[in-house]
């Protein structure tokens, strides 16, 4: 380490410390979905609607794998960017009906293709050349968002202490709002059910 | 076997016991889509409660959204989202990861209480045969390609030969509230009534029909009947909050002819209380123990006009027959009288291409004692009218037990008496088939005389045992 570098080390262990500090002061909303028919579970997305926005956009990752979409439903925010990967031996496409629309057209194994969420909302990930494969991205309004596991269970961490309002999107199903309110350091329990 | 022979046979064998019956509404393919028992559309099967009616008037779908109650697997074949970029994608469809098929056989012994009764001569005297207790097998087809379209198909087994008795395609929903328009495309049996065409504890069929054409010497084994499986469309649907239904159909008739028929038909009814007839709004059972019993007034109307055309020699000849009939189901709780009466009018229908009036009529009296047992009393008659000729009659009394021994395994014990008054004839002499083992009304046996002058005759024909297992 030299001399020079020191205060620019510095300065980013500071802005790590507060990071860590927000976190730690940040209060967790956990809780489990319960989804009728069941079926349409795994497709559940939790999120704060009027929480903060994210300090700045993020890149993630879809891949394309044995001809289905990994994960099946990626929860980002609007702003982030979304990278597609195939890691099949066949040619693949991505294209998605919702929102704006987009098609990335088609490209063969280790390519890459990338879309950019600036509108919240689901959008359904399809491949025109093998019409059975389907995903979703849900493009929150904030970082503080997650998709459920298998049994329904969801938790939403780092959440700035305040009231928020709690919403739901399902593929096939609806889900309440709720009203919530998270504590430094708290985490806030809640029950959700979607159906028809 | 002879011409004579084939026909004895065609016409005895929906006779033998209105309990050799197939069975064309209970298939396992459907309990193994939706992962549920057959209860939870049959009592015993193919008698449907009033949700498996709902069932097969929605064509073959749950009510609500009918994938979401879908547990088999299934192979995604374009995904539903497509149908926001159709027509730039296909339409949406999935089918079953597993091949929708079941199967099934069922067949009647029987017991000959009189060795001179028509039956005890028929069975050549025997007292008890089983010869028959597996007289059929059958290979069922249920699927559906997405909430809308669904297949069905029925291929039957027996007499060393194979039938297809259903191929169809159904489209559901296709305009208007949900059920209001759904058309049928293929094989099948006309839905001249409300309820199930096999939806009888004691029969084959819920409606009694008579191969006049046949009886008369015009037709051998080709006669029109009224609900035959024949190929054509179907239109017919659900409206007013459920409580009333339509069909419209047209089809071409037994394909076996020289020349095929051009027959249409209609039918409306309505239904008052119980159950609404698609099974929309939870309008179920209200008592879970006893999930088939409601309180509901079902009543229908139909007319069928079948046009039957005959080569004969180098001629054309054409047997219109218009029909009209009615129908009614009363239901209290457990207890269901079912009954119904249609006349078909015959423009040709006997050798010399005379006229014949047909008048028809059943009732099935039924009660629900445990959800496996069934007692039942069943009554048809035929009443025949040739132009110039002796007017005949024929009476069947049927008590009975059906049984489900297992959900998809049935015993049916039923009686069969018989009172007929006369013999159908061509101008006072016997038509030629008459001289075999053969019998001329729905259920009767072959007559211990063929004399049509013997004007009286009262039978007991058979106590018959009917086995049918379906996976």
């Amino acid at each position: 380490m030299t001399a020079r570098h020191a205060p620019r080390l510095a300065a980013a262990s500071l802005a790590l410390a507060l990071a860590a500090a927000a976190l730690a002061d940040g209060g967790t909303v956990t809780g489990t979905v319960e989804a009728t028919p069941p079926k349409y579970l795994e497709e559940t997305v939790v999120y704060l609607k009027n929480g903060p926005p994210a300090a700045k956009p993020r890149t993630l990752s879809m891949d394309q794998k044995s001809m289905t979409f990994v994960p099946h439903v990626l929860v980002v925010a609007v702003g982030d960017t979304v990278k597609f990967l195939n890691h099949d031996n066949v040619v693949h496409n991505v294209y998605s009906p919702d929102g704006d629309g987009y098609n990335l057209g088609s490209f063969k194994q280790d390519e890459v293709r990338t879309a950019t969420f600036a509108k919240p909302g689901a959008y359904t990930q399809l491949c025109s050349i093998h019409p059975e494969m389907l995903g979703f991205i849900y493009a929150a309004p904030g970082p503080f968002a997650a998709a459920v596991d298998k049994k329904g269970h969801f938790s939403i961490t780092g959440v700035p202490p305040g009231t928020y309002t709690l919403a739901v999107w399902n593929s096939h199903l609806k889900g309440p709002e709720k009203s919530v309110t998270v504590g430094a350091g708290q985490t806030v329990t809640e029950k959700i059910a979607v159906k028809r | 076997m002879t011409r004579l022979g084939r026909l004895a046979l065609r016409i005895l064998l929906p006779a033998v016991g209105l309990t050799l019956a197939s069975t064309a509404s209970a298939i396992p393919a459907f309990a193994r889509k939706y992962a549920t028992s057959c209860l939870t559309c049959h009592t015993v099967y193919p008698k449907l409660t009033p949700f498996g009616e709902a069932f097969r008037a929605n064509g073959y779908r749950f009510p609500g959204v009918d994938s979401d109650l879908v547990k088999a697997e299934q192979v995604v074949l374009a995904q539903e989202a497509n149908k926001k970029t159709f027509p730039n994608s296909v339409w949406p469809a999935s089918i079953p990861a597993a091949v929708p098929l079941a199967i099934g056989a069922n067949g009647t012994a029987r017991l000959f209480p009189s060795s001179r009764s028509s039956a005890g001569v028929a069975a050549s005297g025997a007292r008890f045969t089983t010869q028959d207790l597996v007289g059929e097998a059958h290979l069922w087809a249920g699927a559906a390609l997405d909430d809308s379209t669904t297949l069905w198909g029925e291929l039957t087994f027996a007499d060393g030969g194979a039938e297809v008795e259903h191929a169809q395609i159904l489209f559901n929903d296709l305009l208007g509230p949900k059920h209001a328009l759904n058309v049928i495309v293929g094989h099948g049996f006309p839905n001249v009534t409300q309820y199930g065409p096999h939806s009888s504890y004691l029969a084959d069929v819920l409606l009694p029909t008579v191969p006049v054409t046949d009886l008369y010497g015009l037709t051998s084994g080709a006669a029109w009947s009224l609900t035959g499986n024949y190929t054509g469309v179907e239109a017919n649907g659900v409206l007013a909050d459920g409580r009333l239904d339509w069909a419209l159909g047209v089809n071409a008739g037994p394909t076996d002819r020289i020349s095929s028929s051009d027959n249409v038909y209609g039918r409306i009814g309505l239904k008052v209380g119980g159950m609404r007839l698609d099974g929309e709004g939870s309008t179920g059972a209200a008592d879970a123990l006893h999930p088939w019993a409601e309180d509901a007034i079902g009543v229908y109307a139909f007319a069928y006009r079948s046009d039957a055309r005959f080569t004969v020699g180098t001629d054309l000849h054409s047997d219109v027959a218009p029909a009209y009939g009615v129908g009614a189901r009363l239901q209290s709780g457990s207890a269901e009288l079912n009954a119904a009466y249609y006349t078909e009018r015959h423009g040709a229908a006997t050798d010399a291409f005379g006229k014949v009036n047909a008048d028809v009529w059943f009732a099935e009296l039924s009660y629900v004692l445990f959800p496996w047992m069934v007692p039942a009393l069943r009554v048809e008659g035929v009443t025949l009218k040739p132009s110039g000729g002796d007017s005949v009659s024929d009476l069947h009394l049927m008590p009975g037990l059906a049984f489900a021994i297992r959900p998809n395994v049935k015993l049916v014990a039923v009686a069969n008496f018989e009172l007929s008054h006369g013999f159908p004839s061509v101008g006072g002499a016997p038509v030629a088939w008459q001289g075999g083992a053969a019998d001329w009304g729905p259920l009767q046996i072959a007559p211990s005389s063929t004399d049509p002058a013997r004007k009286n005759l009262s039978e007991v024909e058979t106590i018959a045992f009917f086995l049918a297992w379906a996976m």
